[in-house]
């Protein structure tokens, strides 16, 4: 655990090298990334294990000196962070993997791993930070990582254009992050985790300024983590290739916001109001975004749409003090969702097109793709036995046992919204007519197939982790030694269970009466609401809002200040330059020629000098 | 001669070779202009290895008026302290680099070179003098070659930026000159660590020599004198006209070195000679520094010359500078200190990689640019990574300035600072609209004899951007020479 700072440092290594040596290494770079992340893989389970049996460990030194104050870096292993190292490595290590295929016969292959490598290289200093400050830089540099595999196929209109989105709606919660922190720091003296609870539980901080910051903070997450209402990111950042949507925007970056809010769960907890902001945020985020979700047609956005939904269900869960909830469904989420993208990549590397209208037919040609996509779809869906269902569970029962009837409802309402746009993809996509256009459609190759293969295991047995049944052994274990995170179990009723299953097989249900079956005509919301499809397609017209209102408004400040530039303050400029000119005019008329007129001026000039001189009494001593 | 002496008039020896040089030798002179930077470079990276700084210290006696031997005397004086010095390896780095970068110089190699160097001198004289009426003199010096530089080596409207460059400095220079004779006829000495120790030992024993309205009069007379270089709003439009239309190289020293001699200015004199009134105007330097960075920001964001981008770019993070110093903490100031080094090299940069494109496309207009990436990657990467590292990505020095400037204002005024985060995000805004519009997106032209960045070119873009990481990842390297500077400082506010 001593030596855990080398995680982050292999993939760093494998970004400098590929972006030095990788134009001549070509393809090869794959491997590269590859054994450097597999390195970081190896390591970060060992750490996990170290950390099983020995106490948390954490190592600083300063980084820069303001003062008397001394900021730090250094890393810090506890039970989440020992636990994220090993989700974020896996997962980057499965992507390294499949992109070896996917990307094939791409020429800037060799700049997608390096750019892999930096985003893992963040992403892995991220979750090892022990100080605010860090998280923060680290935070940046996670975003800088998505924004340029975001803008990978920078000659598109739509990449660049989703690029710049995502980096300046993810600056908008930053700076949220960023004052949040500055203002903690004034008021307990450190960026320092444990300096930050130590004042919380002494009480050393306003209650006021807690839940400011606590705020402010989570505004941050709300960026990072695509919460309503700066998510409009997340959905166009599927501009970016598929295995980056798996690992960034599925399993790891999107995360970001969640572990935060986790990390800095004491401060959440000591005060109400921001507990409740992150649960009333979380659960409209989950029924919002779901709710778009229905009526997607490109099989990318509707997993983005699933994943904002879901990252909302881990607030929800966090937001009502059901912290295990909340870290336990990061995990499977990281797990079931990395696969579903990566299964859709798939699809898409199949079929080349990412329409799922024209897609259907696929189950009996991608023999391998079709029953993972499956099995991420039961996981996704809360379908007993499958890690969602567990997850999804510890989540209901937090949120009911918190005392918030409509949140659990609305969570509710979100499973089967979920479930139902779920198997809509998955009927859509798999079962059906199979496209005449549609021939030469082949399996993945193996490069691709076996990551698939692996998440499709986890997918399956991370939900046994923490279960009501056999024993909640991942929540003990996250809050062992620190009640300020609450239980690792919370005893629920069981109808909770049985309700959560039922709404999710309802929802599989209807999907097949409408897409498998086809009993139920297809269009019967579209021609019955157009209103409602309509705003549901058109993701209720938040970005022409946010257009008109945000992006008209900057303009028409910075056109309203270039006049004031180019009247005012030039205005002045001619002012000045008017009288420059004219004292130049007249000095030169002065200029006569006549030596009486000259003589006069010098003579009052030294009048004059005389009397100040006389009337200053010279210079002080 | 002295080792500071050296290190400030070697420029002096390439003028004197250049000046026997046939002036169509054209690659010889570049040689010589670029060499002729290199002996500066060298003793300033050898005064940045020394812990001792005193011991370079030079007085000679030079002009003496009256009869009392321990006043009114001028004494050339050259010294270094860190943060001079500091700023001393910056000039030396920069006019190195822009050295190179004049390879695209197209005319007048041999003139061009010449006012080069004698620049550099002024610019190196500057930061070393120790007292005022040396830096005023040096001053002037950076003034005149710059005129010229610009007026004759610059783009179509040249006259008119040379000579708006001329009236504004004059007016700025003029008004300090009234500041630095008032000072030397009230105290008899314009030795700057004289005057810092008798203005703050007033009250006790002696009487002050000047009034505290006066006092104050003096400091605002500075804030302006220093206010149009740095530049601070409304007082910033002559510097548009010079980045936009002097050449790149010159840019680079005008964007990288001379405007920080307005920050330099303020900090050594206006927070050094007089704390108590700076103390006062700290909350306007504050707003002053939140103006600068939105109405730089607001106005960035919609030119369409990436030239002009910049130039706003420059008002709006000198408007950090601002910031840093109105929080008067620790925090503040050092973010202050920070930011001017930072933006030295940031700038100098970009506008080097302005000069790459220029020379290729003969446009900086951001429409004729698109997709960039696709013909030069590579210029286009380093253009890329100059933009994240201007808006203020950690790893990158612009954060840690950046940072330090905000950690500091919030203390101090929560709710300015809390408005000036609106230039975090403006920064963002502006600058990738401006480099994905070059870079990014479909590309309007064809590539056909288009080189990407090459051999020489490759120099200063990789030693500014090791440079601006190295600051980034391990701040440690400027604070720690800055640390005595800083502490004289925070002792004359108070604390």
């Amino acid at each position: 655990m001593e030596n855990a700072w080398i995680i982050p440092l292999f993939p760093l290594i494998s970004f400098l090298f590929l972006l030095l040596f990788g134009r001549r290494l070509k393809e090869n770079s794959g491997y590269v990334g590859m054994a450097l992340t597999f390195l970081s893989l190896i390591y970060s389970l060992v750490v996990l294990f170290d950390r099983f049996n020995h106490p948390t460990y954490k190592a600083e030194a300063t980084w820069l000196a303001i003062g008397d104050v001394q900021l730090t870096a250094g890393f810090e292993v506890n039970q989440l962070n020992a636990l994220m190292l090993v989700i974020v490595s896996l997962v980057s290590f499965l992507v390294h993997t499949y992109s070896k295929g996917y990307m094939h016969g791409d020429d800037r292959f060799h700049i997608f791993y390096a750019y892999l490598g930096l985003f893992t290289f963040a992403m892995l200093g991220l979750v090892v930070s022990p100080n605010l400050l860090q998280t923060y830089i680290f935070w940046e540099l996670v975003g800088v990582g998505s924004f340029l595999l975001i803008g990978f196929y920078f000659y598109k209109e739509e990449a660049k254009a989703a690029a710049k989105k995502a980096f300046i709606m993810t600056r908008i919660g930053d700076v949220g992050l960023l004052i949040g922190m500055i203002l903690l720091f004034w008021q307990v003296g450190s960026f320092e985790y444990d300096a930050i609870f130590l004042a919380v539980e002494e009480g050393a901080i306003s209650a006021g300024i807690i839940t400011l910051t606590a705020i402010l903070i989570f505004i941050g997450a709300v960026g990072k983590s695509g919460q309503f209402p700066l998510h409009t990111w997340l959905p166009d950042a599927m501009e970016g290739p598929t295995p980056v949507s798996a690992l960034i925007h599925a399993a790891t970056m999107v995360a970001a916001g969640v572990y935060l809010v986790a990390a800095l769960f004491p401060l959440f907890t000591a005060s109400e109001t921001a507990l409740m902001t992150v649960a009333v945020i979380g659960a409209f985020t989950a029924i919002f975004a779901a709710s778009i979700g229905l009526v997607q047609t490109d099989i990318k956005r509707v997993l983005a749409y699933s994943t904002v939904s879901q990252l909302g269900y881990m607030m929800l869960a966090l937001g009502s003090a059901g912290y295990v909830a909340g870290v336990f469904h990061l995990m499977t989420h990281a797990f079931f969702k990395a696969l579903l993208f990566l299964a859709a990549g798939s699809v898409i590397h199949a079929v080349h097109t990412q329409n799922i209208e024209e897609m259907g037919g696929l189950w009996k040609k991608l023999r391998l793709t079709g029953p993972l996509f499956l099995i991420g779809t039961l996981a996704i869906s809360g379908v007993p036995l499958f890690s969602g269902f567990f997850s999804k569970d510890e989540i209901l029962i937090a949120a009911w046992t918190n005392g918030n009837p409509v949140l659990f409802w609305l969570a509710v309402i979100a499973a089967f919204f979920t479930a139902f746009y779920m198997f809509r993809l998955f009927f859509m996509v798999f079962t059906g007519q199979s496209r005449s256009e549609m021939k030469n459609v082949h399996e993945s190759p193996k490069v691709m197939t076996v990551p698939m293969i692996v998440l499709g295991v986890l997918a399956v047995v991370a939900g046994y982790f923490n279960t009501p049944w056999f024993g909640t052994f991942l929540g003990d274990w996250l809050v062992e030694g620190n009640e300020a995170l609450g239980h690792g179990h919370t005893e629920g009723p069981a109808w909770i269970m049985i309700v959560a299953t039922l709404v999710s097989l309802l929802g599989i249900f209807l999907a097949w009466l409408m897409y498998g079956k086809k009993s139920l005509q297809r269009d019967w919301l579209s021609s019955r609401m157009p209103i409602t499809y309509n705003m549901l397609y058109n993701k209720y017209y938040l970005d022409e809002f946010y257009a008109l209102s945000v992006v008209k408004t900057t303009k028409g400040l910075s056109v309203l200040l270039s006049y004031i530039e180019a009247f005012v303050v030039e205005g002045i400029v001619k002012g000045v330059a008017g009288i420059v000119h004219g004292l130049g005019k007249t000095g030169s008329k002065i200029q006569s020629g006549q030596v009486q007129a000259y003589g006069t001026v010098a003579f009052v000039g030294l009048a004059v000098l005389v009397v100040v001189y006389v009337l200053a009494g010279g210079y002080l001593k | 001669m002295s080792f500071l002496s050296i290190l400030v008039f070697s420029p002096l020896l390439g003028i004197l070779v250049l000046a026997l040089l046939p002036k169509t030798q054209e690659s010889l002179i570049k040689l010589v202009g670029f060499l002729a930077t290199l002996p500066a470079l060298v003793l300033a990276l050898v005064a940045f290895g020394t812990k001792d700084l005193t011991k370079y210290d030079v007085v000679k006696e030079w002009i003496h008026f009256g009869s009392d031997p321990s006043l009114f005397s001028i004494d050339y004086e050259l010294g270094l302290n860190g943060f001079s010095l500091i700023l001393v390896v910056l000039t030396a780095v920069v006019s190195t680099l822009a050295a190179i970068a004049s390879i695209h110089i197209k005319k007048e190699w041999k003139g061009y070179f010449m006012l080069f160097l004698l620049l550099e001198i002024g610019m190196l004289g500057v930061f070393a003098a120790q007292n005022l009426v040396l830096f005023f003199i040096f001053f002037e010096i950076t003034m005149i070659p710059m005129f010229f530089l610009i007026g004759k080596w610059g783009y179509f409207e040249k006259e008119k930026a040379a000579y708006s460059y001329l009236i504004y400095n004059g007016l700025g220079s003029a008004i300090l000159l009234i500041v630095i004779m008032v000072l030397f006829a009230r105290t008899g000495t314009a030795n700057i660590n004289d005057l810092m120790q008798l203005m703050a030992v007033e009250g006790a024993n002696t009487p002050s020599p000047i009034s505290e309205s006066l006092k104050m009069g003096l400091a605002i007379a500075l804030l302006i004198a220093f206010g149009v270089k740095l530049p601070i709003f409304p007082l910033h439009t002559w510097m548009l006209r010079v980045h936009v239309q002097a050449p790149p190289s010159v840019v680079m020293i005008h964007s990288g070195i001379l405007l920080k001699i307005g920050a330099f200015g303020l900090i050594r004199f206006g927070f050094g000679i007089f704390p108590e009134q700076f103390k006062t105007l700290a909350i306007l330097l504050a707003i002053l520094g939140v103006v600068n960075l939105l109405y730089g920001a607001f106005l960035a964001f919609i030119q369409t010359d990436f030239k002009m981008v910049l130039a706003y770019s420059s008002i709006s993070h000198m408007g950090i500078v601002l910031i840093g110093l109105g929080a008067l903490n620790e925090a503040g100031i050092q973010g202050a200190i920070f930011q001017v080094v930072s933006h030295g090299l940031i700038s100098a940069l970009l506008f080097f990689l302005v000069g790459v494109f220029y020379e290729r496309f003969q446009t900086s207009t951001i429409a004729n640019l698109g997709g960039m990436a696709k013909g030069m990657p590579l210029a286009s990467g380093f253009l890329l990574a100059g933009a994240l590292a201007s808006l203020g990505l950690p790893g990158m020095s612009g954060f840690v300035s950046e940072f330090m400037a905000f950690l500091g204002l919030f203390e101090a005024h929560p709710v300015v600072a809390a408005i000036g985060c609106i230039g975090i995000i403006m920064t963002a805004v502006y600058l990738l609209r401006a480099v994905l519009g070059m870079t990014y997106g479909k590309a309007g032209r064809e590539f056909l004899g288009i080189t990407d960045i090459k051999s020489v070119e490759f120099v200063p873009v990789l030693v500014l951007l090791a440079l601006i990481v190295l600051i980034g990842v391990y701040p440690s390297v400027l604070s720690e020479p800055l640390q005595a500077t800083l502490e004289t400082i925070m002792l004359g506010l108070g604390g």
